[in-house]
């Protein structure tokens, strides 16, 4: 997996972006202190990220991974709207919520919007070159 | 003669800030010097032409504060002057080698009358080409609009701190640098989402554009479609891209670019030549690469490069002049289908990358000079307005609530989300994050020169860090390691300073050195990065 070459700081973070109508991406960074309790076993290594919705707060996707991971695409709501993640770890057998993420918004899917001229990818496409 | 349509064209002249003081050249900054000479000088050449012809050009042009800082910069504005000397050297001796040759000898000679005419502008303007950009607003010949400050995807900044800080930042460059409000908005990658128009709005904007679905995708939920200016809950007025004249000009495939006269883009005399002739000119590595001088035509979709035909300069401008008259007849064409199905007189809103023009689509200027010269000459029934015009002269425009969307590739964020390039992300927050709770933390404190500086430098480097070009071109596999290390930089240079305030332990070389190599936005404040109880 890929990553930059760069030591950042052990702070609690979850992040939720909009990616596309079917996609949001989030990604997760853990404090020393819960790094630490994963290390020696007290999380399980598979966190739980669930997905709601902010209107109601229904969850409608939950999604499984490992703790190391720091990164996952989940769906969206087939209607999109506003939405938030939380990711859980399980102690003990109990789920205990560890992050929270901001409000996202899902895109809605628009009729028609694939077969566009897009901006500079047209000139992209193929070939070496500069610029 | 009454209008049966007005066109409002905007071009978005961009580029990510590249500036390393500390190298007599380094590769990237070549796509500054390429863009200026193949770009935006052309463009402001017809800009000037037209206006000095009494033809107002009427066009809209987004220029980024990036590129706006570039354009400025005189340790950049000295090595263009070499960059364009260097070629100048190598036309010659291309004008010499080519003597038995006098098709390909004609297109030499033409490049050295573009390089010629940007070492006379440059001249003219002692290298800073945002004096005549200026002088051609104030005089009322085209309005100029900016960008976030580093050409942010802002729906991918969750924090509204940090949206906050790319609008307001760009808002004060853009007073700096044209001394004057700036009127409208340039939404990165046409990139929107329903928080970004009261911040817009209250950052001093009028108005910005979306792509067409933000508008237009969802049914008839809007009946003028694209064909009318709209405005916010939050009172911002929205401009919609229209498909169908984008089509013609954006596609490699179906546009105008295509076209079989047209300059090949991807054949140059960098891979051309003979080895040792141009060694001189490729850069210290050695490595071939594209130095600008291309001596082929398109010829055929399907022809592989070693098949191309010479080109032909004069050939392919009489054919940007059929495309020109092309492009309007087919505007009127499209002005009355609206008119007869809608009932309105349509407002066309065409929104092109400004380096589509002269640097991939190497016609594109002359083709735009004919376009805005031909509404004239010819007495058609099509006018070129401003954004701020159109709003002020138009009845009061509907409510809408656009949708989310942007401009690029399957109409979403996908080519800055993806499995290429998401792992910048943590970082970009990272720095992100800490710059807004140390600017949260010393907002209202008394900070001594080197604490204020320090910070203010992080917010530089954050601000750098999370600019669209990076992810793009990982995304597109271009220039990768340098895309990743500027988002790695960057945000490391951030955390650092951030960490050095926190205890009181700035380094100063460290720090004189950032604000060398970094030093765009002289002005800002690390304030604007702190919180507000409501935006």
């Amino acid at each position: 997996m890929e990553q930059l070459a760069l030591t950042l700081p052990a702070e609690d973070t979850l992040v939720l972006l909009p990616k596309n109508p079917g996609t949001f991406f989030a990604f997760w960074r853990f404090s020393s202190g819960k790094e630490e309790a994963f290390l020696s076993s007290a999380f399980a290594p598979e966190v739980e990220l669930r997905v709601f919705r902010s209107e109601d707060k229904s969850v409608f996707f939950q999604h499984r991974v490992f703790w190391r991971a720091g990164r996952a695409y989940l769906p969206v709501p087939e209607r999109g709207g506003a939405c938030e993640a939380v990711l859980y770890a399980l102690r003990n057998g109990e789920w205990e919520r560890l992050l929270d993420s901001n409000q996202a918004a899902a895109p809605e899917s628009a009729d028609r919007c694939d077969d566009r001229a897009r901006a500079s990818m047209e000139f992209m496409k193929g070939g070496s070159h500069e610029l | 003669m009454s209008s049966r349509g007005s066109l409002v064209l905007v071009l978005h002249a961009h580029l990510p800030f590249v500036n390393h003081p500390q190298d007599s050249a380094f590769l990237e900054e070549n796509w500054f010097f390429e863009a200026v000479v193949e770009t935006y000088v052309p463009l402001i050449s017809c800009l000037e032409r037209l206006a000095a012809e009494g033809i107002r050009p009427g066009v809209t042009i987004s220029v980024s504060p990036t590129l706006g800082a570039m354009l400025e910069n005189e340790a950049l504005e000295k090595k263009l002057a070499l960059y364009v000397e260097s070629r100048l050297e190598l036309i010659e001796k291309e004008l010499e080698r080519l003597q038995g040759d006098p098709v390909m000898q004609r297109t030499a000679s033409y490049y050295r009358d573009l390089y010629e005419s940007a070492a006379e502008m440059l001249h003219k303007y002692s290298g800073d080409l945002i004096t005549p950009l200026k002088a051609l607003q104030h005089a009322g010949q085209i309005e100029i609009i900016t960008t976030s400050a580093t050409h942010a995807v802002l729906p991918l900044l969750a924090r509204p701190e940090a949206v906050r800080a790319q609008l307001s930042v760009a808002a004060e460059d853009y007073l700096d640098r044209f001394n004057r409000k700036a009127p409208g908005f340039w939404l990165p990658e046409c990139a929107y989402d329903p928080r970004l128009s009261s911040y817009l709005k209250l950052s001093g904007y009028n108005y910005t554009f979306t792509e067409t679905h933000a508008i237009a995708g969802r049914g008839d939920r809007n009946p003028n479609g694209v064909y009318s200016p709209y405005r916010t809950t939050s009172g911002l007025g929205l401009f919609a891209r229209d498909s169908e004249s984008s089509r013609e000009v954006w596609s490699s495939q179906s546009g105008y670019p295509g076209d079989p006269a047209y300059r090949e883009f991807y054949r140059d005399l960098g891979y051309d030549g003979d080895y040792e002739y141009v060694r001189p000119y490729l850069g210290a590595d050695g490595n071939r690469r594209p130095l600008g001088l291309k001596y082929h035509r398109i010829t055929g979709s399907g022809s592989d490069l070693s098949s191309k035909l010479p080109y032909d300069p004069e050939a392919a401008l009489a054919r940007a002049a059929e495309h020109a008259s092309d492009f309007l007849a087919r505007r009127l064409r499209q002005a009355d289908e609206v008119y007869s199905s809608r009932g309105i007189r349509p407002l066309i809103v065409s929104c092109y990358d400004a380096e589509l023009f002269g640097h991939w689509w190497f016609e594109g200027p002359a083709f735009l000079e004919a376009v805005i010269r031909k509404i004239r000459q010819e007495r058609l029934p099509l006018q070129f307005v401003t954004p701020s015009e159109y709003l002020n002269s138009c009845q009061e425009p509907e409510e809408v609530t656009p949708a989310i969307s942007s401009w690029g590739e399957k109409g979403y964020f996908d080519p800055w989300v993806n499995e290429s390039n998401d792992y910048i992300y943590p970082a970009v927050y990272a720095a992100t994050d800490k710059m807004i709770e140390t600017a949260n933390r010393f907002r209202n404190q008394d900070l001594n020169s080197l604490a204020q500086r320090a910070l203010n430098q992080a917010g530089r480097e954050t601000l750098l860090s999370q600019s669209s070009d990076w992810p793009f071109l990982l995304y597109i596999g271009s220039h990768a390691d340098y895309a990743r290390g500027r988002v790695s930089d960057h945000a490391a240079n951030a955390l650092k300073l951030l960490s050095e305030v926190a205890e009181r332990n700035v380094d100063e070389r460290l720090l004189s050195e950032l604000e060398k190599k970094n030093n765009i936005f002289p002005r800002l404040d690390f304030r604007v990065f702190a919180s507000v109880s409501r935006f």
